[in-house]
């Protein structure tokens, strides 16, 4: 019993949530904005492997970075009634895909989290295709970072964040 | 020393002592949970709180219906770990309580401070999970309490976001301080939006088991 306890104790004072081998702080040449062409991360202009490659948030075994999944399509903005009437008043589609997001608790946290924000016109968290699709309303912005963050205190991960055209799959 | 040592061990395990584990037992930030629990040893509730995505803390109200004792306690979660996958999540907890427990039974044994830790880890896909959870209590006069829990879980069918997610389940759990020391559970599992309803029954210890989640 005393050993168990000791040994609990001392896995959680030496270790932490979101901990992991893979992750790196996600930083991004060009500025706050991360660009993935697409889903398969692509390892050419826009991502600096460099020195200063640090990734946040940014799982490099997911699916935004596995190569085994070279060819998948990116998914697009769902579409909602809700999202619908955001993007036909000059919204700005966002599809980011979400690591972990398994259940309708997962869809619930980030539907609390991202709904506060001001920036936010319609959300939805979307389990088949594993993402969450914002509409941000005209005139406002959600950087990236912000994105990630906000994702975190929902208690997942990004993998890959997708604007404009590339949300509508256009 | 060795006094010294146990005393931060003391302290310690004050913060990290626990109870029964929850699924997901932490929420994301700013997210309450209400959690009921109904099993072969006890009727359980508990309220908690999320300031961050890593780390809740709630008040445990339980009866140990075999010993008539009713337990209090607040209980503190820390989200250790979390593994992220595109089709799944895995995650690492620990948690415990401090509290007093206060025997209800005509032996009137009376009130002792209770403290317990736990842990739990599990891992689920959209179609599949499997977790463990253990808790070891402290109540003095009134006993001590080991428990370990083991379940497997299948959905027949991915709900999508919104819709009624239905899981089939068998729960093992292992309780020393029970005459069956092992007992099996199969049940349902229902799940849609903010709720979470299992209804289930152990065929070892014929009793039922009525669990309910609500986060809001």
């Amino acid at each position: 019993m005393n050993k168990t306890i000791s040994l609990l104790i001392a896995a959680a004072l030496s270790t932490s949530a979101f901990a992991d081998d893979g992750r790196h702080e996600m930083k991004h040449q060009g500025g706050d904005q991360m660009k993935h062409a697409d889903i398969n991360h692509d390892h050419g202009a826009e991502h600096d492997h460099g020195a200063n490659h640090e990734h946040e948030s940014h799982d490099h075994n997911a699916m935004a970075h596995d190569h085994g999944d070279m060819g998948m399509k990116a998914a697009t903005i769902s579409h909602t009634d809700e999202i619908s009437a955001a993007l036909a008043i000059g919204g700005a589609p966002v599809v980011v895909d979400v690591l972990g997001v398994v259940c309708d608790f997962c869809a619930t946290a980030m539907n609390k989290i991202f709904s506060k924000r001001d920036e936010v016109a319609a959300i939805y968290v979307d389990l088949d295709k594993k993402t969450l699709s914002l509409v941000i309303n005209e005139g406002s912005d959600l950087s990236d970072k912000q994105i990630e963050k906000l994702a975190k205190q929902a208690g997942y991960r990004i993998a890959a964040i997708r604007r404009d055209s590339e949300a509508m799959g256009g | 020393m060795r006094s010294a040592v146990l005393g931060i061990a003391m302290a310690s395990l004050t913060i990290l002592t626990c109870s029964v584990v929850q699924a997901r037992p932490v929420s994301y930030a700013g997210g309450w949970t209400l959690i009921e629990v109904a099993n072969r040893a006890s009727t359980a509730g508990l309220v908690h709180y999320s300031p961050a995505h890593n780390f809740s803390v709630g008040l445990r109200h339980e009866w140990q219906r075999a010993d008539d004792v009713k337990l209090t306690a607040i209980q503190p979660t820390l989200l250790v770990k979390r593994w992220f996958g595109r089709e799944y999540q895995g995650n690492f907890y620990l948690t415990g309580g401090l509290g007093t427990a206060k025997d209800e039974s005509p032996n009137k044994l009376g009130s002792d401070t209770a403290s317990f830790v736990g842990v739990m880890v599990d891992w689920e896909t959209r179609t599949l999970f499997v977790s463990y959870e253990a808790r070891f209590l402290e109540q003095g006069a009134l006993g001590n309490q080991s428990m370990h829990e083991a379940r497997f879980g299948w959905a027949p069918y991915a709900g999508d976001t919104g819709e009624l997610h239905t899981w089939l389940m068998l729960e093992v759990d292992r309780r020393e301080h029970f005459e069956d020391k092992t007992s099996v559970t199969p049940l349902l599992r229902f799940f849609k939006g903010p709720a979470l309803l299992e209804l289930g029954y152990n065929l070892t210890d014929p009793s039922p088991l009525v669990n309910f989640t609500y986060r809001f």
